[in-house]
């Protein structure tokens, strides 16, 4: 199927979102905030494959869909299509890409514009192009609506009429419709049920063999990833974290985001209750500030200690949480020790404090930890009751700091590469770390 | 274009709604009076001079007038008083120059149509074009231009309306009465006056809503995926607006149109009761020249009132009916 | 049915319709159910088959134009049952209550305390001006005031404490706070049981703070605040991502094991069934079509429908062949549609002459609790009694873009119950 022959290629691709920026936050000199959605996103689809894009909601695979095809403006980086850059094309040129690249939408119901036809629908790529006139015109949008499954007597029909599944037929019909090289497919089944997902999956798989297509398939759906695509790319917080072959991602993930991805999948059969399965804790960080260093790192499963560090992972990684509370200023020292502590805006008097590092400990720290390792979280806890938060957070920053909060992993170029530090973590040289 | 469901949808409530069928009828009857006034109206509504023997404006029919006046007598007061006859030949009275009532009203009426349905149709050509670009493009655009209409909506209508028409002048605009034209109705004004300067300045003050409303729907339409379909199948931004966003973003346009009538109508007749107007008529000027009699002569100011009163009820009722069949949470996406 | 385990709930002859203008849809028709204390039951389905109705019905969320129109839900509760006995007497049964028969009044006081649901968008669950933890609080305490005073309704909203005046002065006054402050701490009790992070803090935040799962696991907290006998879970996790899905479920699993607590859950993902159930009912089109233990129902299942399902979901762990869809859409639940026939005999592959009638429910192989409404438990399929593959018109059968009033209360959206096209777009290849 899939040749050697690239046909898009995306390199250093970012998408940034701002808030507050309209004309009154500038007069009252509010700070515009970036949203990350798409951080630095490469990679290349070659012709005739399925490459998947996964992850989780929010993760910015969307917006990669909608910004590689110009839809929203990149904020940096370059989109080449079959050579040419596509943020450079001038107007002919932005035409002829319209023509050869198309895309499938998730919502069938908000993706058909309710006043028109489905003739109308299917009929308006030709419009705007100018292909094709008169009879020629509807012979082609019915083909096209047969070639996809539904009756040609149906031209006159309004998308309500129709149920989900047909619906996106529609959507198909019409990316079909200019004879596209290129289809970002986005979503397309994930408001389907199972039975009618499995009805539009293979009919976008006979197109593709039938036009020789190639796809850009974003889901979150791994069943449908593993089922439908050649190469997948694994998505996290704005970056991709690792990419390669469809089997190798699926039987021998590097990423430990990619692996804990694929346990939480639930799979629909009764051995599924004895499976081994490690659940991720915690929620994805916000895109507005990610996490520093590698994104993951905050809820990773196999965070790398500093090399001295004689500490079980579960205790480094209670330890970490407690970091990452600190300095988010996320804990109310207030209400520790409930009223025998006093605790006013100078902080705890001497003679609480150790009460009051005891009590912290006890409601903060989620594992016991070995002697040495529980003296020094005392001793920032002990910064804390003086309600001195950077001092608590140095402390603790300078034993326990991980390569993987200090550098942002690099994704490599080899056939299956990932952006993680237990991966040829020497060999990743220098230039990396900057964000 | 109709879809057959908003036509279910309207007939359901139709059906349903007492309130609805009672706004459909008083403003059919309006229009009707409105349309045809040169032929309904009893006299020409601006000739002046037809009081009774008494020299007294004549009351409605079916309504006996008395008047009494004292005069110093024995105890130091005599009473006289006379009393006019109802007359059939004045419908509903005479006002304070002798002209008559009753043909004052469908004339009246023909004013406030007039100014309600041109204004409203100003206002939306200026109004809906300007939100939908500003919601459809959002950004700088739509901050600057939405800023303009803020300022506009700063200010109490009236007082600008007042203030437009100080800047422009009053105009009256002679349009030919196609009726009296063609002979149909002899000795009625052979001219409607159609208040030029009002219906100018009524429209300035309410673009801003239809701009606002049109906004607020391209916003929302904007974000549709069908938008970013087409823009993805390389349609223009202006292919998308005309193709797209407006049909897509008219319902609430025009149910707001309806009640924007309503509120012109309002507006129209409060600048003609403060003198205001091009021409004299129109109800609010009727309502301002009758208040002086409200304890001798009250119909004057009164049947003016009513008829404003049920033509802005008829309307709102209209409206209320419009916006309840178009509304998709209870008929789906509407359609119209 | 075996005797070791105790029907909690039982079920029988339930009918839900809702009356449209298009007509009667028959969301539920005559369906049976039973659930065990402490089980897992799993109902899966697509769109349109009528499982959140079911769960509607269970817990009298029934809104116009809905009704259930006939049937008895059986719920074995021995106070309860000694509280109505007087009244009532021909609604209980033993231990077993009728919920269908007994007064409105009393079944909204079981809402929370023996029944409570937990839906698919918990952002449209909480009020976004009161911090989560005082919403737990509020719940806490209502439970109590209701479990104090169980025939009561009036006791749970009416008294001093609860009243609007001190809602308003609990805005002004510190002091007088809302809920009390032993609801205050049972409330972060019930956030730590639900697992959420320094329940303590969280308790005074708002919902908006929250993210999605951690809102998921405040309203498991709140529906728990009555300490239910059945827990209801509409879709839990559909609208959240599969790694938070994993937490949800761990959190589901975890807590039945610590309180024995009885799930319904409602899902259209096989997976989290597998993962989740111990037994498990099909529905398609109002009727459970197979149902029994779960190996039965993944392993050894006769009806078309169930492989169907099952043959539709790609497999996460091979890379799959071609998948098998089910031909055709969901079918119109519209009275004047349905005809005396097996509903699923117009996409059913092995559809014979036999089916062009209403199949009863039967026993099955398997386990005491397989059974399945479909003439291949008896016997073989057999091609010379196929029915003609047009037989239900060309080249399916007429396809609906009808769905299934879904658990965001909206009843039924009434211009996606228009029968529609005559032709559906069938398997497409």
């Amino acid at each position: 199927m899939s040749t050697d022959e690239r046909l898009v290629r995306v390199d250093g691709l970012r998408k940034y979102f701002w808030e507050n920026d309209s004309i009154l936050d500038r007069l009252f000199g509010e700070e515009p905030v970036a949203v990350r959605a798409v951080d630095g996103v490469s990679f290349d689809v070659y012709e005739g494959e399925t490459l998947g894009l996964v992850g989780e909601s929010g993760c910015g695979k969307s917006t990669t869909g909608e910004t590689l095809l110009a839809l929203q403006e990149p904020t940096e980086g370059r989109v080449e299509f079959d050579g040419d850059d596509v943020y450079a094309l001038g107007r002919d040129g932005l035409t002829a890409f319209r023509r050869d690249a198309q895309v499938v939408f998730q919502d069938p119901f908000s993706s058909l514009d309710p006043r028109m036809t489905i003739g109308e629908i299917v009929c308006q790529p030709l419009d705007v192009h100018d292909v094709a006139t008169g009879t020629e015109r509807t012979e082609r949008v019915r083909t096209l609506l047969e070639r996809v499954g539904l009756s040609a007597d149906h031209l006159d029909r309004y998308p309500h009429e129709f149920s989900g599944g047909q619906r996106q037929r529609i959507g198909i019909a019409r990316a079909l419709a200019l004879e596209p090289e290129f289809l970002v497919l986005d979503e397309p089944t994930s408001a389907l049920d199972v039975s009618v997902q499995a009805q539009v999956l293979n009919l976008l798989e006979d197109l593709q063999s039938e036009f020789d297509l190639t796809y850009l398939l974003i889901s979150h759906d791994l069943s449908v990833i593993r089922h439908s695509c050649d190469r997948v790319a694994v998505m996290y917080l704005g970056e991709i974290v690792e990419i390669g072959p469809v089997r190798d991602i699926f039987e021998s993930p590097k990423h430990p985001y990619t692996r804990a991805l694929l346990e939480s999948v639930p799979r629909a059969t009764t051995a599924e209750r004895e499976r081994d399965r490690e659940t991720l804790s915690g929620d994805v960080p916000s895109p507005r500030d990610p996490p520093s260093g590698c994104r993951f790192r905050t809820r990773c499963p196999a965070v790398i200690p500093p090399d001295d560090l004689d500490l079980e992972q579960a205790q480094y990684r209670a330890i970490m949480d407690l970091r990452e509370r600190i300095e988010r200023r996320d804990v109310s020292l207030e209400s520790v020790g409930g009223d025998r502590i006093a605790f006013d805006d100078g902080g705890v008097p001497e003679r609480d404090v150790p009460a009051f590092v005891d009590a912290l400990a006890d409601r903060l720290l989620e594992r016991e930890l070995p002697p040495t390792h529980r003296d020094i979280v005392e001793e920032a806890l002990a910064a804390l009751a003086g309600v001195d938060w950077d001092e608590a957070a140095e402390v603790l920053r300078q034993r326990y700091e991980s390569v993987c909060e200090r550098r942002n992993p690099d994704l490599g170029e080899e056939r299956h590469p990932v952006a993680c530090h237990l991966y040829g973590l020497a060999a990743d040289g220098s230039e990396n770390g900057d964000r | 274009m109709i879809s057959d469901r908003l036509k279910a949808n309207l007939k359901r409530e139709f059906d349903r709604s007492l309130m609805a069928k009672l706004g459909l009828a008083i403003a059919i009857v309006i229009l009707l009076l409105a349309t045809f006034a040169p032929i309904l109206a009893t006299h020409n509504p601006t000739t002046t001079g037809q009081f009774d023997e008494h020299g007294n404006s004549y009351p409605p029919w079916g309504v006996t007038h008395e008047t009494h006046t004292w005069e110093d007598g024995d105890d130091g007061r005599e009473r006289i008083s006379y009393t006019a006859e109802p007359s059939p030949d004045h419908y509903l009275g005479t006002n304070n120059i002798g002209q008559d009532v009753f043909s004052r009203l469908l004339y009246g009426a023909r004013t406030s149509l007039l100014v309600g349905l041109i204004g409203t149709g100003l206002a939306a050509a200026v109004g809906v074009p300007f939100g939908l670009i500003s919601g459809y493009y959002g950004g700088r655009i739509d901050d600057s231009m939405m800023r303009i209409a803020d300022v506009m909506l700063a200010f109490p209508s009236l007082v600008l309306a007042i203030a437009l028409i100080g800047v422009f002048g009053r105009s009256e605009q002679f349009i030919p009465d196609p009726i009296v034209m063609a002979g149909f109705a002899d000795g009625m004004p052979e001219y409607a006056v159609l208040p030029g300067t009002v219906t100018l300045v009524v429209a300035l003050v309410n673009w801003v809503w239809f701009a606002r409303v049109a906004r607020g729907e391209a916003m929302s339409v904007r974000s549709e995926e069908y938008v970013k379909a087409a823009r993805s199948l390389g349609a223009n931004n202006r292919t998308i607006l005309v193709k797209h966003v407006l049909p897509n973003s008219l319902t609430p346009i025009i149910v707001l149109a309806t009640i924007q009538v309503a509120a012109i109508i309002l507006l129209e007749s409060a600048l003609s009761y403060l003198g205001f107007s091009g021409t004299t008529l129109s109800w609010g000027y009727e309502i301002q020249q009758g208040q002086d009699y409200l304890a001798t002569a009250w119909w004057i100011a009164t049947v003016p009132g009513i008829g404003i009163v049920l033509a802005v009820i008829s309307i709102n009722l209209l409206g209320d009916w419009l916006r309840d069949s178009l509304d998709p949470n209870i008929g789906g996406e509407g359609g119209v | 049915m075996s005797e070791s385990t105790e029907a909690l709930l039982r079920v029988e002859g339930l009918s839900t319709r809702f009356f449209t203008e298009q007509g009667q849809v028959n969301a539920v028709s005559d369906l049976d159910l039973r659930i065990d204390r402490g089980d897992v039951y799993g109902i899966v389905g697509e769109s349109g088959s009528g499982k959140s109705v079911t769960a509607r019905s269970i817990m009298d969320l029934i809104e116009s134009p809905g009704e259930i129109t006939s049937g008895e839900i059986w719920y074995r509760n021995g106070e309860l049952a000694a509280a109505v006995e007087d009244d009532h007497g021909h609604a209980v049964d033993g231990s077993f209550v009728d919920l269908l028969e007994i007064p409105e009044r009393v079944r909204r006081s079981l809402r929370g305390t023996s029944f409570s649901m937990i839906f698919q968008d918990p952002e449209s669950s909480f009020n976004p001006s009161l911090t989560v933890g005082e919403q737990l609080a509020e719940a806490v305490e209502v439970q109590r005031r209701a479990s104090a005073n169980p025939r009561s309704t009036r006791a749970r909203t009416r008294s001093e404490e609860y009243s609007l005046g001190s809602f308003v002065l609990s805005t002004m006054l510190p002091s007088k706070r809302y809920v009390s402050e032993e609801s205050r701490e049972r409330a972060i009790s019930l956030l730590e049981l639900v697992g959420i992070p320094d329940p303590v803090e969280r308790a005074d935040e708002y919902p908006h703070e929250y993210s999605g799962g951690m809102l998921q696991r405040a309203m498991i907290a709140q529906a728990l605040a009555g300490e239910p006998d059945l827990l209801i879970a509409d879709e839990p996790t559909t609208a959240l991502d599969v790694t938070i899905q994993a937490q949800i479920l761990d959190l589901l699993d975890e807590l039945k094991r610590e309180t024995g607590m009885t799930i319904l859950l409602i899902t259209h993902n096989l997976g989290v069934i597998a993962r989740m159930c111990d037994r498990v009912g099909v529905m398609y089109a109002g009727e459970i079509v197979e149902r029994g233990t779960l190996a039965d129902v993944f392993d050894d299942h006769v009806h078309p429908y169930t492989h169907g399902l099952l043959g539709s979901i790609p497999d996460v762990e091979r890379a799959g062949g071609r998948l098998e869809p089910i031909p055709g859409n969901v079918p119109s639940l519209l009275d004047r549609e349905m005809g005396d026939r097996c509903r699923f005999a117009d996409r059913c592959p092995k559809a014979m002459e036999d089916c062009l009638s209403h199949p009863p429910e039967v026993d099955a192989e398997g386990s005491d609790h397989h059974a399945v409404r479909c003439v291949l438990a008896e016997r073989s399929y057999d091609e010379s009694r196929a029915l003609p593959d047009d037989y239900f018109g060309e080249p399916d059968r007429p396809a609906e873009a009808v769905d299934e009033p879904q658990s965001d209360d909206e009843p039924l959206p009434a211009e996606r119950t228009q029968p529609t096209l005559e032709d559906a777009g069938g398997d497409g290849s």
